[in-house]
């Protein structure tokens, strides 16, 4: 099978951080394409748009306004966007939040690691997982 | 023949002529006289014959309608004549057959008859004869006969005739009546009471033995029948504490000739008699009079010290505390105490004949009462706790230990409850719930701020780290030796900030819940985690013996574990690092053992080792907080922990689990 290019919703609110994904992005063979959104709202304003559904969606928990878990709840109420896999990128190891997103329903949970390193790692491998992953398309 | 002669002879012949005429007229009227008399003789004749035959008659109606059996035999017995009621008590019929006497009698009689029958034909009678016979349907009977012998002209004895009466039940209600008689006279002998009976003239008729015991008469009671009793009380008066009142009152009660009943005396000796008079009167007439003496010593003195209970209660029912009310069925207030009126606010005036409901329930809570009042209905007791309005409309919350009322029978008449009010704990308890939650909300609070605290002060340390890590990246070429090993000691410390932040979350995370606790095998979890934590070559840990289940929250008991091993690890500066971990069963707690041969710790830290931020060592690894975690843990297990250490040597770790 092969390694599919996908079009990635990044929800993150920290600017550095963006910076990261789109640098480890670039670093890979596939091209994948970030949007961007600053929070919960923009994200649900690209989404509402639906002229071209993102494959994965990144999500950051904690934001201003929709915190992260309040816009997966959103996201899993709508009959179309609920089908669009999601993994939760954070920092809070917090057990509750952990809980309440396997609750809602997310497709990964990843800490974010200190070393930036172990965070290139991770995101390659998270990367080419799902580039792999014959996805719904929605 | 003279003339004369013929003379005489005429006259003569004359003579005996008027003679004869005479004679013949006197036979004449006598013959009509003996006429009239035999006509008379006839006639009287016939009236005494007339008279006979309707005495005859008479006298066989008699015999015949006689209520009493009668009977006429031969002189052998066999009965020749007999009415109705003798055969119903012979059970026997003449004209059926015959009927000898002696068939009859019962064999012990036989020789009594025979010797009565010779007395009747000696005597010609014999009266009050007792005679037991044996009827044809098997029942004796016993008899009383008078008998009688009846002769021909000439005088000799023809005949016996006899009354028989059945007296079988006459003499068995005799031997009753004797029977209950005795019986009487040995009840009143033995009587608990003392009795004397006097007649008119206080003549005594009748006592027993309880009189001459209390009045200390040396006599027997039968002796006693027939003593004047004028100066009796004259007599007796020494035995008693106040004799002339005794007399005075005797006086009075002879005198007026009333009942009295329930005089109480007291007796020198000390017993209390209880006196009553009687005065027998019949049509009017007084006949004598009874006096009756009952000891009630020990019902005064049962008296007395119930009464003195019932003071002592009455005075512990009014003066405690609790407030007390009786209600009836229907929830009537029969009675309260004090306190009670000082609990609700109200007078006792007021609450006495109302509705207990109806003055204080809350309307909430009426459905409670009601249960409670059922339950007592059922003669069961509880307690409960109950919201009320006192007087001021003011809620109270009351406590009442409710129980069933009984009265002497046993029937239930109502119930009585005890109350306290327990308004001033129950606001406490509230607001210990109150406070309880507002401690929950913030701990949970808390713990949120902590972890936001955390994203927030790690996210800048990860930015930072790959700022570094591409400013290092992109000028590997252009930087020396020492920038390169500066930009790596930022690496260091930004790694070392980041444990630190992981560390207080640790700790601010640990919360005291007991409902994660759960049954942990201590000896699988410490295995687990001596093949999940770095153990260098040169240290060995020796787990001595299989370690026990406790009770606890297995992350915690895991961080506890995994916390000391490290630290036994981190501190060992020998070539060859031995670990031993053992426990021991204390009475409610196990006690666990880490002992190390590290570096040991000077005495001066033994305490302060705990206390966080006070990392010994400031090296990469620690921060101080590992210890504070362990201790944190151990204190929410209900456990100690404390060390024994020598520097250089090593250090051993003791800690308590409750089990």
């Amino acid at each position: 099978m092969k390694a599919r290019n996908l079009n990635i919703l990044l929800i993150e609110d920290d600017a550095i951080e963006v910076m990261k994904m789109q640098r480890v992005l670039s670093g890979i063979e596939q091209d994948h394409t970030i949007i961007e959104a600053n929070n919960g709202e923009d994200a649900l304003s690209i989404l509402k748009k639906k002229d071209r559904l993102p494959d994965l969606i990144l999500l950051d928990l904690n934001m201003p306004k929709i915190n992260g878990i309040e816009f997966l709840s959103i996201l899993k109420k709508d009959e179309r966007l609920k089908f669009i896999p999601t993994v939760i990128l954070t920092t809070s190891n917090n057990q509750r939040d952990l809980l309440a997103c396997y609750y809602i329903g997310i497709a990964g949970y990843v800490l974010k690691p200190l070393k930036y390193e172990d965070y290139v790692e991770k995101i390659t491998r998270l990367m080419s997982y799902w580039s792999m992953n014959e996805l719904f398309i929605a | 023949m003279s003339s004369s002669e013929i003379d005489i002879l005429k006259r003569a012949l004359a003579r005996e002529k008027a003679a004869r005429k005479q004679a013949e007229k006197i036979l004449e009227q006598k013959s009509a006289e003996l006429y009239s008399l035999t006509q008379e003789l006839q006639s009287s004749n016939l009236k005494l014959e007339t008279l006979i035959d309707e005495k005859t008659s008479e006298l066989n109606g008699v015999f015949e309608n006689i209520v009493d059996a009668y009977v006429v035999t031969d002189l052998l017995g066999n009965v020749l004549k007999m009415n109705d009621s003798a055969i119903d008590v012979l059970e026997a019929d003449l004209k059926e057959e015959p009927i000898n006497l002696m068939e009859i009698a019962h064999p012990d009689e036989y020789k009594k008859i025979i010797e009565k029958f010779k007395e009747l034909i000696q005597n010609g009678a014999v009266t009050d004869l007792h005679i037991k016979i044996v009827t044809k349907s098997n029942t004796i009977k016993l008899t009383h006969i008078n008998c009688s012998i009846i002769y021909d002209a000439a005088g000799n004895p023809k005949a016996a005739q006899g009354i028989v009466r059945d007296i079988t039940e006459s003499k068995k209600d005799q031997e009753k009546l004797i029977e209950s008689e005795n019986r009487l006279s040995t009840l009143i002998l033995n009587l608990e009471n003392a009795v004397l009976l006097e007649d008119e003239q206080r003549k005594i008729v009748l006592t027993n033995n309880r009189f001459c015991d209390f009045f200390e008469i040396p006599l027997s009671p039968e002796q006693m029948i027939g003593f004047d009793c004028s100066d009796a009380a004259n007599n007796a008066k020494h035995l008693f504490t106040a004799p002339v009142a005794f007399i005075t009152r005797v006086d009075e009660i002879l005198d007026k000739k009333e009942m009295v009943v329930g005089d109480e005396l007291l007796m020198v000796n000390g017993k209390i008699l209880e006196r009553d008079f009687i005065p027998i009167i019949e049509n009017g007439i007084y006949q004598g009079h009874l006096w009756s003496y009952k000891d009630v010593t020990l019902n005064r003195s049962y008296r007395k010290s119930l009464e003195s209970q019932k003071q002592k209660y009455s005075s512990i029912i009014a003066n405690m505390n609790l407030g007390l009310v009786e209600v009836d069925h229907e929830d009537r207030i029969l009675m309260v105490n004090n306190s009670f009126c000082k609990m609700s606010g109200y007078e006792e005036e007021t609450l006495i004949g109302n509705k207990a409901a109806n003055v204080f329930l809350v309307d909430e809570n009426s459905k409670v009462f009601k249960t409670e009042n059922n339950n007592r209905l059922k003669g069961q007791s509880s307690s409960y706790e109950i919201e009320v309005y006192n007087k001021n409309k003011e809620k109270r919350h009351w406590l009442i230990s409710g129980a069933p009322n009984y009265d002497l029978k046993g029937n239930l008449i109502g119930s009585i409850g005890i109350h306290l009010d327990i308004t001033g704990l129950k606001n406490l308890e509230l607001q210990k719930e109150l406070l309880l939650s507002q401690l929950e909300r913030s701990n949970d609070e808390l713990h949120e701020y902590a972890h936001i605290v955390s994203h927030d002060l790690k996210s800048p340390l990860r930015s930072i780290y790959a700022l570094v890590n591409w400013i290092k990246e992109d000028n590997l070429d252009k930087y020396d030796a020492a920038s390169l090993k500066n930009m790596s000691l930022i690496e260091e410390t930004l790694e070392k900030m980041e444990q630190l932040i992981g560390d207080v979350l640790d700790y601010s995370s640990l919360n005291s819940t007991h409902k994660d606790y759960r049954r942990i095998n201590c000896d699988e979890l410490v295995k687990d985690l001596i093949k999940i934590i770095y153990v260098p070559e040169h240290i060995s840990i020796d787990v001595k013996e299989t370690l026990p289940k406790i009770n606890g929250d297995s992350t915690k008991i895991n961080q506890l574990f995994q916390n000391l091993l490290s630290n036994a690890i981190k501190f060992i500066d020998k070539e060859k690092g031995l670990i031993e971990v053992s426990y021991e069963d204390l009475d409610t707690h196990y006690l666990f053992k880490i002992k190390d041969n590290g570096m040991g710790i000077a005495p001066g830290f033994h305490d302060k080792i705990f206390k966080i931020f006070h990392a010994l060592n400031k090296n990469k690894d620690s921060t101080g907080i590992g210890l504070s975690i362990v201790k944190k843990i151990v204190d929410l297990h209900d456990g100690k922990i404390w060390l024994e250490s020598e520097v250089d040597q090593g250090t051993t770790f003791f800690f308590t689990i409750k089990k």
